[in-house]
């Protein structure tokens, strides 16, 4: 047996869990199981981001996305309940329809996930290194085998991956690209091309979006079982 | 100012005053005095004055000096200086010792003053000019044509006082059955009146053959407005159109003889005129009787003119031969452009056919009794019918032989006809009219025979006898209201004045008097036409027999009819009492007139105690003397085509051998038909309706006017009226149905495409638009508003989308 | 485990993301709770996120060097925030629906059918 890819397993088990509570979602009735079993589900995402090396996005998806969009949707499943919480079947039709699509789908993306032979395999040179060990010639054959030697001199190196991404992110969003600097590409050679004006547009965007969403979700009068229908004041 | 300044100028002032008259009527007639009163006066004002002006230039003709005498006698006319007293005949019988040799006697051109008071234009060599001729006879025309003009006009101021007042015209029916009521219309007829003056005496004054048309049209216009007064009457303009149209068919025949004298002459001018640089231009009359030709004597003989003889010979001088006066005078031995000068005079006299109703024209005179008496007394008796002879006798000097041939035997026949149908006519006015129109034959006979003097002395004798009897008999119909003769009888009773006035005037033209002695004035007339046809006979035995017993016979019919006439009207028990009880006398402003013209009916044919030089002679002063101032040059011409023909000259009438016997035929057969007359009519031993019964088919005859109606009613109006009916049918039959199928055929073919339209067109978009429609509303069902099929919906097409880029680019797994 | 000691590639994590966003799919078509709806749509945005920070992982592939690197972190950055926004303002709708018609039940609303 070969030593366990720790890095696998908890991958494993991270994609489990978000593929499980997200059809969870899909198959729950109770609005609140669904927006709990959606927590969990993007949770595991979250920890599938660190995995993939995206600390920072992944810490931003736990604080933004499960701590506050979350929560703001929980606040709408309390404020939009009325009574005891209705259950809203389906008709079986729609289910067959939707599960066809999905079926569609899957068809289409699940083939295409697997089309490009560079994304299957991995060279993970610090866990083949470490795995393997005792096997240097696999490892050589397997470096020598690989298309882009130059490339992996820095992974060959054995030299800790940097895995820190807050400073360049932030470094990025404020305009130079840090973890970029090529002398030759023009663009690259300062750094420039950093994502300031997205990150401006993006404030610009949210601000909007506060106001809108504030006016939007104003006291009105409510339209209750007595007066459905009444309009806004 | 010599008489050659001043007679154009008192003629063309006579002319003028009754235009100026004409115009102030027409513009303020209505306004003049009450209902137009005035105008009457007016119009007789400006008669009268012309009359005055007439007078005047008489004076200056007779006492005036006239300029230089006449050309160099002849040595026979110088024998004619013997004066010898003769109350009775006016030509002195003296010429007849120096006639043996009859027609020898040249007549030298007349005295005569001619020029142009205005160029109207040139158009090459021809020049259109309102210019006058004045010679003796204008003269004399002028005198008796206003002097009879301005008692006319007395007349009818108070024949026609009717007008005046609002008229109920009893012969005009409306539609509703009523009388017509109109308001009276007096200045308008002394406008129309005035008018007339004005054209009459501008034609007598004329100068030119052109300018004579010019009036010639102008007196036939207002004959038609004068006839047709009455407008209202279907009759009286029925007779004004046929006066007119008949006048019209007479004047084509004159224009053609104006188109053969100008295109042969060159000139529409009478006499020679000098213009302001000496040059003599001379005029139709010395062009065709020349008294030199080529530098010959020629003695005014009528020859043809240069132009005339140049147009017949137009082949040979096409080939090259030159026209000097040597070859001329050959061609003109050989006749050439003879048939050109005889055209020519018959054109003129067509003219002149149409206006004296002479056959075949005559039929339009006797409907132009519709028009009040006066008219009838001014232009239809004295004046418009006798311009016709009036331009006989102007144009005297260019008539060949055969053309008086022609004019001969139309006179006699419409002598003959008229007095034939006068015997049986019933209507007063319709015999005096018949008897008008055979009078004017008399007169055209005369002419055509050669008795120059004599048709026109006759012209002026019947002005004044047969005005006197139309106005005579318009008294009658003004008292009796109504022109019949047979509701009349024993009128003498109450109406003296007017009964022996008529007498005066039937006696006149009868031609009572003592032969050979006294007469009344138509007494002389027709003596010496008698007397011209007898002497015409001598010379030519065929055609001269013809005239002379017509002349002779018409002398019995006129006397015949014409106391018949007398006798029915004023003599015997009266027919209709109801006519009888309010026969009255007329006004004195009507019965004046009459007793005037009586006068003159009676004495116009005498000398007055004046002597007058007549061509170096010295003449009691007669109208007859007057004449022969202006006989026209030269001889009467010879026959060519008919070479026997053989006018004699007037002279030779006077030789006692024919005077005699004219004069003892003449009113032996006048005295036959009074006899007859009184016997029928007067003293009744003898009854005419035993006459009409027994000669049934003749009464016929004559009392349906010869048929000559009917018979033009047949040749000319029937067939026009075929055609016009044909073309009218081929307008409605053919052009109209043509049209008619043309809009037809539209309307089909827009219903038509109107059915296309609808069903086609129409149907298509409709069916468009519903296809569109259903369309859109099964498109509708995709939206359904549920979020959950949209979601559906959008992965439906992104999966659609993948495939088709899958599929697209072809591509690994 | 053979399936334990083999390392995770790109493709795996994509299958994870398809799979999210499947779910999210069919979560949007399904649900008749408008909030069900939205966390339908948090699931199909999540498995965007996914798909892009398995792209621009360092790790994951086998030719090094063709990866997104930051950009694929930065999209998947403002992709969060977007959807934050996003849901924010879907919230908002989905009150005033729920305050106007007095239910959340998205069948109900219709009222825009042709």
């Amino acid at each position: 047996m070969d030593a366990i890819n720790w890095h696998t397993f908890f991958f494993l088990l991270f994609a489990l869990v978000a593929c499980a509570f997200a059809v969870g979602v899909v198959l729950a009735t109770n609005i609140v199981r669904m927006a709990l079993y959606l927590i969990v589900s993007l949770g595991a995402t979250s920890g599938l981001f660190f995995l993939a090396g995206a600390d920072f996005v992944a810490a931003m998806q736990l604080m933004i996305y499960v701590g506050g969009t979350l929560v703001l949707l929980i606040f709408g499943v309390m404020l939009t309940a009325k009574g005891p919480f209705i259950s809203m079947k389906t008709g079986g039709g729609d289910w067959i329809l939707a599960c066809l699509l999905s079926g569609c789908l899957a068809a289409f993306l699940l083939p295409a996930a697997f089309a490009v032979p560079g994304w299957r395999n991995v060279r993970h040179a610090a866990d083949t290194a470490a795995v393997n060990a005792a096997q240097p010639e696999i490892a050589e054959a397997a470096d020598a085998s690989n298309a882009t030697a130059e490339a992996n001199s820095a992974v060959a190196t054995n030299a800790p991956v940097q895995t820190r991404t807050a400073t360049p992110l932030g470094m990025g969003l404020l305009g130079p690209r840090v973890d970029t600097l090529d002398p030759d590409d023009a663009s690259l050679v300062a750094g420039m091309s950093g994502y300031l004006l997205p990150f401006e547009i993006i404030s610009m965007h949210l601000l909007v979006v506060l106001v809108g969403a504030a006016y939007l979700a104003r006291t009105k009068r409510r339209a209750d079982s007595r007066n459905p229908g009444a309009r806004n004041a | 100012m010599n008489a050659g300044d001043s007679l154009p100028l008192l003629l063309g002032l006579a002319v003028l005053l009754p235009l100026a008259s004409f115009t102030a009527i027409v513009l303020f007639g209505r306004w003049m005095g009450k209902a137009g009163i005035l105008a009457s006066y007016v119009a007789t004002g400006a008669i009268f004055g012309a009359f005055v002006l007439s007078a005047i230039s008489f004076s200056i003709w007779y006492f005036g000096d006239l300029g230089a005498p006449a050309e160099a006698a002849h040595a026979e006319a110088v024998a004619h200086d013997a004066a010898v007293v003769d109350t009775g005949h006016a030509s002195a019988v003296e010429h007849g010792t120096d006639h043996a040799n009859a027609g020898h006697h040249t007549a030298r051109p007349p005295k005569y003053f001619a020029g142009d008071w205005y160029t109207l234009g040139q158009f090459g060599k021809l020049k259109v000019t309102i210019g006058y001729h004045i010679d003796a006879l204008t003269i004399v025309m002028f005198c008796m044509v206003t002097l009879i003009a301005t008692l006319i006009h007395f007349y009818a101021f108070g024949y026609m006082h009717d007008e005046l007042h609002e008229v109920t015209d009893h012969e005009v029916t409306l539609s509703n059955g009523h009388h017509l009521h109109r308001p009276g219309r007096f200045h308008r007829f002394f406008q129309y009146l005035s008018l007339f003056c004005f054209s009459m005496l501008g034609l007598v004054v004329a100068g030119n053959i052109a300018m004579v048309f010019v009036f010639w049209e102008l007196v036939g216009i207002c004959s038609y407005f004068l006839i047709g007064f009455y407008i209202e009457r279907k009759s009286a303009s029925n007779a004004a159109n046929k006066a007119f149209i008949v006048n019209r068919v007479g004047d084509f025949g004159m224009i053609i003889g104006m188109m053969a004298l100008w295109a042969g002459l060159g000139t529409f001018t009478f006499g020679d005129i000098k213009d302001a640089k000496g040059n003599v231009q001379q005029g139709i009359f010395s062009q065709v009787r020349q008294e030199k030709i080529a530098g010959e004597g020629n003695a005014y003989r009528l020859l043809p003119p240069d132009g005339m003889v140049k147009f017949a010979a137009r082949n040979e001088i096409a080939a090259g031969v030159e026209p000097t006066p040597d070859q001329m005078n050959k061609w003109r031995d050989q006749n050439y452009g003879y048939w050109l000068l005889v055209i020519a005079g018959l054109g003129i006299f067509c003219g002149c056919v149409g206006k004296s109703a002479q056959f075949p024209l005559h039929v339009w005179l006797p409907d132009a009794m519709e028009g009040p008496t006066p008219v009838s007394a001014l232009v239809h008796s004295a004046t418009m019918v006798a311009a016709g002879v009036y331009l006989v006798g102007r144009f005297y000097p260019v008539f060949a032989a055969e053309v008086l041939l022609v004019i001969a035997y139309t006179g006699a026949i419409t002598l003959f006809l008229a007095a034939t149908i006068a015997i049986t006519a019933t209507d007063i006015k319709r015999v005096l009219a018949y008897s008008t129109v055979s009078q004017l034959g008399y007169m055209m006979l005369s002419l055509g025979v050669g008795g120059w003097v004599a048709g026109l002395f006759h012209l002026i004798t019947h002005a004044f006898f047969k005005s006197l009897l139309f106005m005579c008999s318009g008294s009658v119909i003004h008292a009796t209201h109504t022109n019949d003769m047979m509701k009349m009888g024993g009128l003498r009773k109450k109406m003296p004045w007017t009964a022996y006035t008529m007498l005066v005037g039937c006696l006149a033209i009868m031609g009572a008097g003592i032969p050979l002695l006294v007469g009344l004035s138509g007494y002389y007339s027709k003596d010496s036409i008698v007397a011209q046809a007898l002497s015409f006979w001598n010379n030519n035995p065929r055609h001269g027999a013809v005239f002379f017993a017509i002349a002779a016979g018409g002398a019995a019919i006129t006397a015949f009819y014409m106391f018949r006439l007398w006798f029915l009207t004023f003599a015997g028990e009266p027919r209709d009492h109801h006519v009888y009880d309010h026969a009255h006398e007329s006004p004195k402003v009507m019965y004046m007139p009459l007793v005037i013209l009586a006068a003159f009916a009676v004495g116009v044919g005498w000398n007055a105690p004046l002597r007058l030089n007549v061509h170096g002679a010295s003449e009691w002063l007669s109208v007859t003397a007057l004449l022969e101032q202006a006989r026209p040059a030269g001889d009467l011409p010879n026959g060519v085509l008919l070479p026997e023909l053989d006018h004699p000259d007037e002279h030779a009438s006077h030789q006692p051998t024919i005077h005699v016997v004219a004069a003892l035929v003449a009113s032996g057969t006048a005295l036959v038909g009074f006899l007859l007359a009184v016997a029928f009519y007067g003293v009744r031993i003898l009854n005419p309706n035993e006459v009409k019964s027994q000669f049934a088919w003749i009464y016929r005859l004559l009392i349906n006017k010869w048929w000559f109606d009917e018979l033009y009613r047949v040749i000319f109006i029937r067939p026009v009226m075929l055609i016009s009916q044909l073309v009218s049918n081929f307008d409605k039959k053919v052009i109209d149905w043509f049209i008619d199928s043309l809009a037809r055929w539209t309307i089909h073919v827009a219903n038509f495409d109107a059915m296309i339209d609808r069903y086609i067109v129409d149907n298509f978009v409709n069916v468009t638009a519903a296809w569109t429609w259903s369309i859109g509303n099964s498109l509708r069902s995709l939206q359904t508003g549920k979020l959950r099929q949209y979601v559906m919906l959008i992965v439906i097409g992104t999966v659609a989308l993948g495939v088709l880029i899958r599929w697209s680019v072809a591509a690994g797994p | 485990m053979d399936l334990l000691s083999q390392p995770v590639g790109v493709s795996h994590y994509l299958v994870v993301g398809a799979i999210l966003f499947i779910s999210g799919v069919v979560c949007m078509a399904v649900k008749r709770n408008a909030i069900g709806v939205l966390m339908g749509i948090e699931l199909v945005l999540n498995g965007a996120n996914v798909n892009f920070v398995a792209f621009s992982s360092n790790f994951l592939r086998s030719d090094q060097g063709h990866s997104l690197g930051l950009d694929g972190q930065l999209i998947s950055l403002f992709v969060i925030v977007l959807a934050a926004a996003e849901a924010a303002v879907a919230l908002a709708i989905a009150l005033n629906y729920y305050n106007n018609h007095s239910t959340i039940d998205v069948d109900r609303a219709d009222e825009l059918k042709g």
